[in-house]
């Protein structure tokens, strides 16, 4: 058995937590962070000593006070239906739904244990499937409403109240744009979750929230960084929910 | 640990169990460092509210993401916007002019003035001490480390910029690295 060379993986890690890392390197670490780390102590040790030192970092920059409407603004956010709080389960079901983005899920992954995002995302989608082969889950196509190419799908299931959203081959919105999820009924719609955008084309979704009062969703294509209170003309995806039972 | 860091807990332990109020204190506590590393990073207000925005709500939606067994909350936090920073960053590059981003790589006149108004005390020692640590790096570990950090860049990146080899930029970071830690460490035992 060939032994780990500790100072290249000290190397990846340096480079891993500063988020510098790309192609081959990245691979490896990713590999390296889901096979090896967990299991010998002093690359452990050295990760969390690398992250400890990356968290910190961040108070070499010039504190600045946020511009006032900042938390308003979020205090209006955590009002709205798309929010999930859960405590006391499993590492890995949390991971798989606390985020309405999986790439927030991702996040938390890689402050955790270090699982790389695509790992999340397969949690996520691994999620997904298993509610689709539960009793009353209702796919549902989400039709191309305008110019945006690439197709989302979405799956529900009414018992457990989650919704999972995903798509391939998604086009980015354009420059300066994002797309945002809207829940409506009776034509009445509201924001649901934080605006996305697709990475490498893909994009997966989760909501928790409980669809009885809705009948349908949108997903149209804002301006980021505003907070639409309606949806703005740019329709890109639509589907009628199918009402629970 | 310090004081700060066990009301940090605390405060957390709170917001895992839904308290507004604990919530809206942690944004008072730490907004202001959130929004400078932000604005560091991104070099734009508005990607940095983003930024600071998704931050906060992801704290709120997901607490149980931070393990107090790992360390401090606020290297957490931090390092939770620093990677949502350097994710806009990097999504928005194209949109950027780089000159703006190169000169945002300095720190600018006067902010340190702005300083003791918006962080708490604790906060204003411990960045002390992480300049200080940032100061006994070798200028050529040190550009590296801000580089990636605040510029956003990958190794290859700053392996292109700098001229050298991306194994030189591998083992400064790493020798940096080193050397933060333990410098860090030793005023800051968890």
């Amino acid at each position: 058995m060939v032994s780990p060379d500790h100072d290249r993986i000290e190397e990846l890690l340096a480079g891993y937590v500063l988020l510098g890392l790309t192609g081959e390197d990245a691979e490896e670490a990713d590999l390296l962070l889901s096979e090896h780390v967990p299991s010998c102590a002093l690359c452990r040790e050295a990760l969390s000593g690398f992250q400890s030192v990356a968290g910190e970092l961040g108070l070499a920059a010039p504190p600045a006070a946020p511009p006032d409407l900042l938390l308003p603004r979020i205090r209006r956010e955590l009002e709205q239906p798309a929010v999930r709080r859960h405590r006391g389960v499993s590492f890995v079901a949390v991971a798989a739904s606390v985020a309405l983005l999986v790439g927030l899920a991702g996040l938390s992954f890689s402050l955790g244990n270090r699982v790389s995002k695509a790992e999340a995302q397969r949690g996520t989608l691994l999620e997904a499937v298993s509610a689709m082969q539960q009793s009353g889950t209702n796919p549902v196509a989400l039709e191309n409403q305008g110019s945006a190419s690439g197709g989302l799908a979405e799956i529900s299931a009414p018992n457990i109240q989650h919704m999972y959203i995903f798509g391939q081959e998604v086009a980015p919105p354009a420059p300066g744009h994002a797309y945002q999820l809207w829940l409506g009924s009776n034509g009445t719609f509201v924001p649901a979750g934080e605006m996305f955008t697709p990475e490498d084309g893909r994009v997966v979704l989760e909501l928790t929230f409980d669809p009885s009062p809705y009948d349908s969703i949108l997903i149209t294509e804002e301006a980021a960084g505003a907070t639409p209170s309606t949806p703005s003309s740019s329709l890109r995806w639509s589907a009628s929910l199918v009402p629970a039972a | 640990m310090r004081e700060d860091d066990h009301l940090d807990l605390e405060l957390h332990r709170r917001v895992a169990d839904g308290d507004r109020a604990a919530f809206e204190e942690l944004y008072r506590r730490y907004s202001a460092a959130a929004y400078g590393l932000a604005l560091r990073v991104t070099g734009q207000d508005s990607l940095a509210q983003e930024v600071v925005h998704d931050a906060f709500l992801a704290l709120w939606r997901a607490p149980e993401a931070y393990d107090p067994a790992r360390g401090p909350f606020r290297t957490f936090f931090l390092s939770l916007v620093h990677h949502r920073a350097v994710d806009t960053v990097r999504r928005e590059e194209r949109l950027r002019k780089r000159a703006e981003r190169v000169a945002n790589l300095e720190p600018r006149l006067g902010e340190d003035v702005a300083e003791e108004v918006v962080d708490g005390a604790y906060l204003v020692v411990r960045r002390k001490e992480v300049h200080e640590a940032l100061e006994t790096l070798p200028p050529d570990q040190r550009k590296v480390v801000e580089m990636a950090y605040f510029g956003g860049y990958t190794q290859t990146r700053i392996a292109a910029e700098l001229g050298i080899p991306v194994g030189t930029v591998k083992t400064r970071t790493l020798a940096a690295m080193h050397k933060l830690r333990r410098a860090l460490d030793r005023e800051d035992r968890w």
